[in-house]
C-alpha cells in the first residue's frame, strides 16, 4: 500500500507548556523508526534511525540503498543492503520518517500550538 | 536551512521517493524541519540516540559519499546499460577497421594489465571485470576477434578463480575470489578454444597474405585484409597473434596443470615455455604499435597498452558495488611491463612446480615446498602446488598418507598396509600432515600463525599415540612385532617433525621481520634449543631405521655434540649441528652484549623482557616445545655469558669446520651444499666480530655493533664499528 501523503512537521512547535514539543525530545521519539534519506546524487537509504548529532550528522541501521539506473528518468531502481551507515548532513537532501496516520494527526495536532 | 536544502534539490533528477512504499497504513512524514530544530538545540558534542547505542560499532559505519567507503556513489554512467546506450563500448569499436584492430589490441593490453592486478589481490570487478565487453558476453558475437579474446579472459579467470578457491591459499588476498554478480563462464565452457583457434587461423593467413606481393595477392583475393592500411598489416597481424597465442596457451598451461596426480605437468612446461616466448613477441611488437599510434605517445612506463593510448570500453566504478562488503578500494592498474613481469615471474614459479619429479617422500616434499617459497612466489602459483601436493588426501593423488608417513618414519614397506592406519589415531595424523602441506604453501604470515596453532595438535595426538602405545603393549619390549615397531617408529618422526615446524615457525618470524634488535638473543637461545632437539629426534628415527635402535643409549645433547666418535652420526644431523654451533654461538654473543650493556633490553613496564619473551614463544610454551622450558631457564643460561672467556669463539669455530668439512658429502646436493656455504660464511664473519670486540674490550665506548641478515635469512651476522 502506498501512501503518497506527505506533511511536513513544522519546526515551530517547539513551545513551552509540553515536554512533548521540545524538538530533541521528538527527535528522541523517532529512534528506531524507519526513516527515508535522499542524498545529492539522486540515491535513497533506507534503514532504522540510529543516531544523530549537532551537525545533523545521521547514522542508519539495515539499510537498504536506492539508486536509479539512469541519469534521466523515469527509470528503474536497484537496491541493495549496506548496513550501518553515516550520512553527513552536507549531502542530506531530504529526511522522512514512517508514521502512521494517526501518529501523522497527533504530530500535526502539537504544531497546532 | 530547510529552505537551503530545498534549493538542493533540484539536482535530485525526479522525486522518485514516492515509489518507495512506506509500512501499511503509514505514510512518509517530512521530519527535516524537525530534525534541523533538534540540532540547533543539541550542545557541541551531544548526540541523540538510543540506549543500545555502541559508540565503537558506530564508528564502523560507511560514510556516504566518502569515495573511500561508498562503493555505491554514481560516478560517469548510473549503470552498465545506461553506459551501453551513451556508446561507452561500441561493438565494432569503430567503423575503420584499422581503427578497430588498433583499439583491440589496446583493449588486450590493459585487459593483461588487470589481469595481473587482479593476481596481486584486488577484486576482480575493479580490475578485469571493469572491461564493459566481459560483463556482457553476448554483444560481442558479432565481432569474432573481440568475441574469442573476452571469452577467453572469462575462462582462463574461471580457472584461475577455481584453483585458488579449491586450495583455500587466499586468506589474506580475500578479495580474489570475489566474483557474484560476475559473468565468468560465458556462454558456453569448452567453446573458447575453438573460435580462438578460428580466429588465429585466419589471421594467419592475413599475415602470408600481406607479406606476399601486391601483385600476387589478387591471387589469394579469397582472402580479405584484417584492415585497410596495406603497410600496417603484418603489424597489426604480428600483434594480434602473438596476444591471441598467449591466451592459448596460457589457458592450456591452466588446464593441463589441473590434471589428476600431476598427469599434465610435461605438457603444462611446453606451454610455460610458449607463454613466454609470446610475451617477448608482445614487448616487441610495442615499437610498432607506439609509432602507429594516431598521437605518437613517448615510451612511457606508466601506460597500460603498448601503444600508450587509453583503452576503451573501460569503467571499474560501474561494478564497484559488486565488490561489497568491502568499500571500494582505490585500485593501481599495473603498467603493461610491469604486467609481463609479473606473468613471467608466475610462469617461472610455475615452471618450478611442474618441473618437480613427483618424488614419493613426504620430506622432499616439504623440503620442495620450503626452498620454492623462498623466491617468494604468488598466491596463484602457490594455490596450483598445494593442489598439486594434496589430492583426494593423498600426495600427488598417488600415494596414500599413510604410507608416505610410515615410509617417513623409517619402517619397512611391510608397514604401509598395516590395519593400524584405520586406527581412528591414525586417521588424524593423516589429516594433520595433510594440513602441514597446505599451511606452508600459504605466505608467510598465515603461515607461521598455523604452524604455531598446530604444534598444540601436534603434541596431543602424540601424548595420545603414546598412552594408545602404552596400552597395547605394556612394558613389553616384543620388538619384532610390525605393530610395537608402527608405533615406536612414528613417535619418533612425529616429534621430529614437531620440532621441524617449530624451528620453520620461529625462521619465518625472521622473513615477516617480527624480531627486534633486543629479541635477537632469545630467539637464537630458543633456535639452539629446538634444534638441539630437532636433531636428537632425527638421529633416533635415522638409527632405528637403520636397526641401529636397539642400542637405546641415552642421547644426551652432550654425545651428539661429540661429532660422532661414539655413534655412526648422519650427515643430516651433522649438518643440524652445524646450525646447533651457529645459533648457540649467536645466542651467546647477544648475551654478552646484552650482560655487558651493549645492547639495552626495553625498560617500558609495558614490555619487560620477560613478556616479550612470552609473547614471540606463546605458542611453542604452550605446547610444550620443549618440555620444561620457561624464562626462567633462558635467564639462567644466558645470565653469565661474557666477552672475557673466549671460550664462546669457539662455536663459530666449530660451526665454521663443520660446515667445511660436510661439503664434501654433500656434493650432489646443490641446496645443502649452498646452505652450507652460507653458514660457514656467517660462522666466519661472526668469528671475527667477536675477536674484535673481544680485543678492544666491550666497554670501549666508540664501538657500534650491528647485526644484519645479509648473509643468511636467519643467521645474522654482527658488524662492529668504530665511530
Amino acid at each position: 500500500m502506498e501512501h503518497e501523503a506527505e506533511k511536513s512537521v513544522q519546526v515551530q512547535g517547539g513551545s513551552s507548556d509540553s515536554l512533548e514539543s521540545d524538538p530533541v525530545s521528538r527527535v528522541r521519539k523517532l529512534l528506531f523508526r524507519r526513516m527515508l534519506i535522499g542524498i545529492k546524487d539522486g540515491r535513497f537509504f533506507l534503514g532504522n534511525f540510529y543516531c544523530i548529532d549537532k551537525q545533523g550528522n545521521i547514522i542508519l541501521q539495515d539499510t537498504v540503498e536506492y539508486r536509479s539506473t539512469r541519469r534521466s528518468s523515469p527509470s528503474p531502481m536497484e537496491q541493495r543492503c549496506i548496513g550501518l551507515i553515516l550520512i553527513p548532513s552536507s549531502c542530506r537532501t531530504s529526511c522522512h520518517v514512517d508514521v502512521s496516520l494517526d501518529e501523522q494527526l497527533s504530530l500535526l495536532s502539537l504544531n497546532e500550538k | 536551512m530547510a529552505a537551503l536544502d530545498r534549493a538542493n534539490e533540484p539536482q535530485t533528477p525526479v522525486q522518485l521517493r514516492p515509489r518507495i512504499p512506506s509500512g501499511d497504513n503509514s505514510v512518509w512524514a517530512d521530519v527535516s524541519p524537525l530534525l534541523h530544530a533538534a540540532c540547533q538545540d543539541l550542545q557541541e558534542g551531544d548526540l541523540i540516540h538510543g540506549d543500545n547505542f555502541n559508540l565503537y560499532a558506530a564508528m564502523s559505519a560507511l560514510e556516504i559519499m566518502d569515495p573511500k567507503m561508498d562503493s555505491g556513489m554514481a560516478s560517469t554512467y548510473y549503470s552498465l546499460d545506461e553506459a551501453i546506450e551513451k556508446g561507452a563500448a561500441p561493438v565494432p569499436i569503430s567503423a575503420d577497421k584499422t581503427t578497430d584492430v588498433r583499439c583491440i589490441i589496446d583493449i588486450m593490453d590493459h585487459l593483461l594489465a588487470c589481469e595481473a592486478t587482479w593476481h596481486k589481490g584486488h577484486s576482480l570487478a575493479q580490475t578485469v571485470y571493469s572491461c564493459l565487453y566481459l560483463l556482457r558476453p553476448e554483444r560481442t558475437s558479432s565481432h569474432v576477434l573481440l568475441h574469442s579474446y573476452c571469452q577467453v579472459i572469462r575462462a582462463t579467470c574461471k580457472a584461475v578463480l577455481s584453483v585458488v578457491a579449491d586450495a583455500r591459499t587466499h586468506e589474506e588476498e580475500d578479495l580474489f575470489v570475489m566474483a557474484y554478480g560476475l559473468p565468468l563462464s560465458g556462454d558456453g565452457k569448452e567453446r573458447c578454444l575453438p573460435l580462438l583457434n578460428a580466429v588465429e587461423e585466419t589471421i594467419c593467413r592475413q599475415l602470408r597474405a600481406s607479406k606476399t606481393s601486391s601483385s600476387k595477392r589478387r591471387v589469394s583475393e579469397d582472402i580479405e585484409p584484417l584492415q585497410n592500411n596495406p603497410d600496417l598489416e603484418e603489424g597489426y597481424c604480428k600483434a594480434l597473434l602473438c596476444r591471441l597465442r598467449f591466451r592459448k596457451h596460457f589457458y592450456h598451461l591452466l588446464m593441463s596443470m589441473k590434471r589428476p596426480q600431476g598427469g599434465g605437468l610435461e605438457l603444462a612446461r611446453e606451454h610455460i615455455a610458449s607463454c613466454i616466448s609470446e610475451i617477448g613477441h608482445i614487448r616487441k611488437s610495442s615499437d610498432f604499435l607506439r609509432a602507429s599510434a594516431p598521437e605518437m605517445s613517448e615510451k612511457n612506463v606508466e601506460n597500460t597498452t603498448a601503444s600508450g593510448c587509453q583503452p576503451i570500453g573501460f569503467d571499474a566504478s560501474l561494478n564497484s558495488r559488486l565488490s561489497a562488503p568491502t568499500p571500494p578500494r582505490a585500485i593501481k592498474i599495473f603498467c603493461l611491463e610491469k604486467a609481463l613481469e609479473y606473468f613471467v615471474k608466475l610462469l617461472h614459479d610455475l615452471d618450478v612446480i611442474c618441473s618437480y619429479s613427483l618424488d614419493p617422500s613426504l620430506e622432499a616434499a616439504l623440503l620442495f615446498v620450503v626452498k620454492f617459497q623462498k623466491s617468494q612466489p604468488d598466491l596463484i602459483s602457490r594455490a596450483h602446488l598445494q593442489l598439486l601436493l594434496v589430492q583426494n588426501g593423498k600426495l600427488f593423488g598417488r600415494y596414500p598418507m599413510f604410507s608416505m608417513i610410515t615410509r617417513a618414519a623409517g619402517l619397512p614397506e611391510a608397514a604401509e598396509n598395516h590395519e593400524f592406519q584405520k586406527n581412528q589415531l591414525m586417521v588424524q595424523l593423516e589429516q594433520m600432515v595433510i594440513n602441514l602441506l597446505k599451511i606452508i604453501c600459504t605466505n608467510a604470515a598465515w603461515q607461521r600463525r598455523k604452524l604455531g596453532k598446530m604444534l598444540q595438535d601436534l603434541r596431543v595426538i602424540h601424548v595420545q599415540l603414546e598412552l594408545a602405545f602404552k596400552k597395547e603393549f605394556g612394558n613389553t619390549s616384543n620388538n619384532e612385532n610390525i605393530g610395537f615397531k608402527i608405533f615406536q617408529h612414528i613417535l619418533v618422526w612425529l616429534e621430529e617433525q614437531t620440532y621441524w615446524i617449530a624451528f620453520r615457525f620461529l625462521t619465518v618470524g625472521f622473513e615477516l621481520e617480527l624480531y627486534a634488535d633486543h629479541d635477537y638473543c632469545m630467539v637464537y637461545w630458543y633456535i639452539y634449543i629446538v634444534l638441539i632437539n630437532l636433531a636428537e629426534k632425527k638421529h633416533l628415527r635415522i638409527a632405528m631405521s637403520s636397526g641401529a635402535g636397539k642400542k637405546k643409549t641415552k642421547k644426551k645433547r652432550d654425545s651428539l655434540k661429540d661429532g660422532g666418535m661414539n655413534y655412526q652420526i648422519s650427515d643430516a644431523v651433522k649438518f643440524l649441528q652445524s646450525q646447533i654451533y651457529l645459533a648457540e654461538g649467536l645466542g651467546m654473543m647477544l648475551a654478552a652484549l646484552r650482560n655487558e650493556c651493549k645492547i639495552v633490553p626495553p625498560q617500558s613496564p609495558f614490555s619487560t623482557e620477560h613478556e616479550i619473551f612470552i609473547q614471540q614463544f606463546d605458542l611453542l610454551l604452550k605446547a610444550c616445545l620443549p618440555e620444561s622450558i620457561s624464562y626462567q631457564t633462558y635467564k639462567e643460561s644466558t645470565a653469565q655469558a661474557n666477552f672475557s672467556t673466549l671460550a664462546m669463539c669457539d662455536y663459530f669455530k666449530v660451526a665454521h669446520k663443520m660446515a667445511k668439512e660436510l661439503k664434501g658429502n654433500f656434493a650432489n646436493d646443490p641446496d645443502t651444499m649452498a646452505e652450507l656455504g652460507r653458514i660457514e660464511q656467517v660462522a666466519e664473519r661472526n668469528n671475527i666480530a667477536l675477536t674484535v670486540i673481544s680485543r678492544l674490550g666491550s666497554a670501549d665506548p666508540s664501538m657500534k655493533i650491528s647485526f644484519t641478515l645479509c648473509h643468511h635469512p636467519f643467521f645474522a651476522t654482527a658488524i662492529v664499528k668504530r665511530s
